[in-house]
């Protein structure tokens, strides 16, 4: 279970019992032991070595990887049996890649039974033991030595069995070399980065995910070959977005080592594991700065590493949050007037930390300020989540970098949802707002100071998260913000005061009954109003998202708004949540359907005037668009699918001029540079990823790629 | 315009008044796999769905194929919205077998048709290892799309 998660097991559970008798944990077991104490034994080195990198090492659990050992497990389980938890991870875990030895899953199993009070005995459990989980089973955790549970709080097995193979420890520079005539990365070049750059996320402060280079253009896209390939390590998630300062392509590659390339060769020049090597749930990191001579790296594991861009030695790291909490991070910083700027993911678990956007001297790693995203009593916001106690407020993740306006001063970050997913699991309605979920926020730059806030979903029910990139596009005098979520709505904000100017659905959607044309304020549908756990209740868009983390582009010369859109459904059913320390996580189950009237296309792109809001046209496919989108100024748009294709397609029509399969499913963020003066446009293929990848491994099973194929590709235009 | 003229115009007219009421309209749907958390192999398959709606009188046709096992009942639902669960609103006939056809003629009430209208109506097959659903679509008014 390397990347995910035994999040769809109580699916079947709830459907099969109908109506769940939920009772305490703590009742005494009354059936026969079911496994023995080897098989646990060998069931705690398993699992850490295959399942603990979602779950956790102490089995509580994080965002979509569901606790697995006390009340919120037994909940779900109780009345299942064992032969079906064996037979549901055999099937499915890792998801997407059920991969372990059968005597393997039956060990987890016993780890799991022995994690949840269950006595071990001399027969061991097997697929043909079928008893009932809660006749074996408490949901309280056994009685271990400080020692052990010491070792399992840190992400260790101490005092465990070994695993078959131990992860390896990152060894720091592992290629020394050196970028020859290395020029720093001024704020100058920050705010207008040259034109054969790609400096930051997205490119720009603006977030434009947009090239001003015209080489590789309508004309000529149809000539562009492959220049070189480099492969990228193997597991865990590959969505990541490439620098390039100078002719130099800084990489982070899966398991956190960072890479500096020959642009125009893809010679390695200098390499470092930053480590950790291990997949953390979906692992990815989709982008990393640069700065004066530092390369600046969020880790998977919630730190900040800055390196020497000329030879990668580190110059400083700082601790972001408490990994061992379930603390990691997706996306990397922007820097912004010489601070990084940091964002944070997994912030699920019950208790007093809390989640924050925050910002650290680019110089030392020392933080500088620090926002919390969920409000707390007596704060602003903090009487919007009902009666929850401070502790029960969680979830408001920052996983997608932010936007930057350096007239204004300000940072623009979207903020995820309240977990649980649903405000039924968590003790709340839809008429707690819970801010500041799914929001955007607007923060000083040199203070962190919240200047105004525009909350798009209060209430958010189905995990239909708004967290993603913040486009600034200006008309005149006006300055706005633009935004899309999983909803599929397209916001547009006056980034000056957060006022709601406009909205616009893109795909179906049939959560909302109404959006307010005056305020953007939403209103949900009568049954989601009253929703109960363990109720399925539909909702299209489905997680995947009308929009995901897959960027759109603004394309300035047209001035277009171009978007990888998503159409599917889902139902959804929250669970009951304890409501203590340590508890929570997203607790839901999903079953996913193709979106009424796609005709089965789930991938959608589509291009949007900045200024009235019209759709300028669309296309659409079987299978998701996997990237964000490249635009550039030679009018090409550069978009990458599941289904192995990366293309380029006219901006003004959608229609594809050039397209190429390569080795397995494209995904990250398209970039173009140059390098010994001439353009280039890179992508990653990658696997690995949530719902974008999940609701296809369900609704699209006709479409296969190969398991196996990290890299990143380079293309050109032949020499003249 | 002569008064022979004149009265040809007013009988069109009032012909034509009739026909419009009987004004058909075309809704299709694409049929595939009900919710599922991850693939399932006794849930697959794919079929379309097409229905026409002439004043009152709705025809509902469809066929379906690569069901995993033989197809038992099929119906027409009743939702909210689209792509939400509904009332079991009429029984369609299905040829059974993994590939084959449904159908169905009814006469509708004035809201019934407004519903349909609407899109709330949704085609959904069973089959024998998918007894509670295997393939479904909402019928969506095709000058909509």
């Amino acid at each position: 279970m390397t990347t995910r998660r035994l999040f769809q097991m109580g699916a079947a559970a709830v459907a099969v019992a109908g109506a769940v008798m939920v009772v305490t944990a703590g009742q005494a077991p009354s059936g026969a032991p079911v496994y023995t104490a080897a098989q646990a034994a060998a069931g705690r080195a398993a699992y850490q070595a295959n399942c603990a990198s979602c779950h956790v090492a102490d089995l509580g659990g994080r965002n979509e990887a569901p606790q697995l050992a006390g009340t919120d497990f037994m909940n779900t389980w109780r009345n299942r049996s064992t032969a079906d938890l064996l037979d549901y991870i055999s099937s499915q875990m890792p998801p997407g890649r059920p991969s372990l030895a059968a005597d393997d899953y039956a060990s987890i199993v016993a780890y799991i039974l022995q994690q949840n009070g269950a006595v071990a005995g001399a027969t061991p459990v097997s697929a043909s033991t079928a008893v009932a989980i809660g006749t074996v089973a408490t949901g309280q955790r056994p009685a271990a030595a400080p020692a052990a549970q010491a070792a399992a709080a840190r992400g260790g097995d101490e005092g465990a069995p070994r695993p078959a193979a131990r992860v390896a420890q990152p060894r720091g520079v592992t290629v020394a070399g050196s970028v020859k005539n290395y020029v720093p990365v001024t704020d100058e070049m920050l705010l207008h980065p040259p034109a054969g750059d790609w400096l930051m996320a997205r490119r720009s402060y603006q977030g434009w995910s947009y090239s001003p280079l015209t080489d590789i253009n309508t004309a000529t896209v149809k000539d562009l070959r492959l220049a070189w390939v480099w492969n990228m390590n193997e597991g865990g998630a590959n969505q990541t977005m490439p620098l390039v300062h100078n002719g130099i392509m800084y990489l982070w590659n899966t398991g956190n080592t960072i890479q500096a390339l020959d642009a125009a060769t893809g010679d390695l020049i200098w390499e470092h594991e930053v480590g950790p090597l291990e997949h953390i749930g979906f692992g990815s990191m989709r982008n990393i700065a640069i700065y004066g001579d530092k390369i600046i790296a969020a880790t998977t594991d919630a730190r900040i590493v800055a390196l020497s861009a000329i030879n990668g030695t580190k110059a400083w790291e700082t601790v972001i949050a408490d990994r061992t909490k379930g603390y990691s991070n997706t996306s990397g910083p922007i820097i912004a007037r010489g601070k990084v700027i940091q964002g944070l993911q997994g912030c699920t678990r019950y208790g007093t930390d809390r989640c924050f956007i925050s910002a650290y001297d680019v110089n030392t790693g020392q933080q500088v300020w620090r926002f919390n995203t969920m409000a707390h009593k007596g704060e602003p916001g903090g009487d919007t989540w009902g009666k929850l106690e401070d502790n029960f407020r969680q979830g408001g993740e920052t996983w997608i970098a932010g936007s930057y306006d350096p007239d204004l001063h300000l940072t623009y970050w979207g903020i995820a949802q309240a977990k649980p997913w649903m405000p039924a699991s968590r003790g709340n309605t839809v008429f707690d707002d819970s801010l500041y979920s799914a929001s955007t926020v607007a923060l000083d730059v040199d203070t962190g100071k919240l200047a105004w806030h525009f909350q798009h979903i209060p209430g958010e029910s189905f995990d239909l998260d708004e967290v993603f990139e913040r486009v600034l596009v200006d008309n005149g005098p006006d300055k706005f913000l633009f935004s899309i979520g999983k909803s599929g709505i397209l916001w547009k904000l006056d980034r000056r005061t957060g006022a709601f100017v406009n909205a616009r659905e893109t795909v179906f959607q049939n959560v909302y009954d109404r959006l307010d044309p005056k305020t953007g304020r939403i209103t949900y549908r009568n049954d989601i109003m009253e929703q109960k756990v363990e109720q399925w209740i539909q909702s299209c868009p489905s997680t995947e998202g009308g929009h995901n983390w897959q960027a759109m582009s603004y394309h300035q010369p047209t001035n277009a708004l171009i978007i990888p859109l998503q159409q599917s459904c889902m139902e959804l059913s929250g669970r009951k949540t304890e409501l203590r320390d340590g508890a929570g996580g997203v607790n839901a189950d999903r079953k996913f359907f193709e979106m009424p009237g796609s005709e089965g296309n789930v991938g959608r792109l589509s291009a949007y005037d900045a200024a009235s809001m019209k759709e300028l046209w669309t296309v659409q496919q079987r299978v998701p668009f996997l990237t964000a989108v490249l635009s550039t100024a030679g009018n090409v748009a550069f978009v990458g699918d599941l289904d192995r294709r990366f293309r380029a397609v006219d901006v003004k029509t959608g229609q594809t001029l050039w397209q190429s399969r390569l080795g397995t499913s494209v995904q990250g963020f398209p970039v173009s540079f140059t390098a010994n003066g001439k353009q280039y446009v890179a992508v990653t293929t990658g696997l690995g990823g949530g719902s974008p990848r999940q609701v296809p491994r369900a609704i699209i099973p006709e479409v296969h790629h190969p398991n196996s194929g990290h890299a990143v590709y380079v293309f050109e235009l032949p020499t003249k | 315009m002569t008064r022979w003229s004149a009265a040809l115009v007013l009988l069109l007219g009032v012909a034509l008044v009739p026909l419009q009421a009987q004004a058909t309209r075309q809704f299709r749907t694409r049929l595939s796999p009900v919710p599922v958390a991850a693939y399932t192999a006794t849930v697959v398959g794919s079929g379309t769905a097409s229905a026409t709606l002439t004043g009152t009188r709705l025809v509902v046709t469809g066929t379906y194929a690569g069901l995993a096992s033989p197809a038992t009942k099929a119906s027409l639902y009743r939702s909210q919205k689209p792509g939400m669960r509904g009332d079991l609103l009429l029984p369609l006939t299905v040829s059974g077998g993994t590939t084959g056809t449904i159908a169905g003629e009814f006469t509708l009430t004035a809201a019934q048709v407004a519903e349909v209208t609407a899109g709330r109506y949704y085609v959904q097959l069973s089959s024998e290892k998918a007894a509670e659903g295997n393939l479904w679509g909402w019928l969506l008014a095709q000058e909509n799309r």
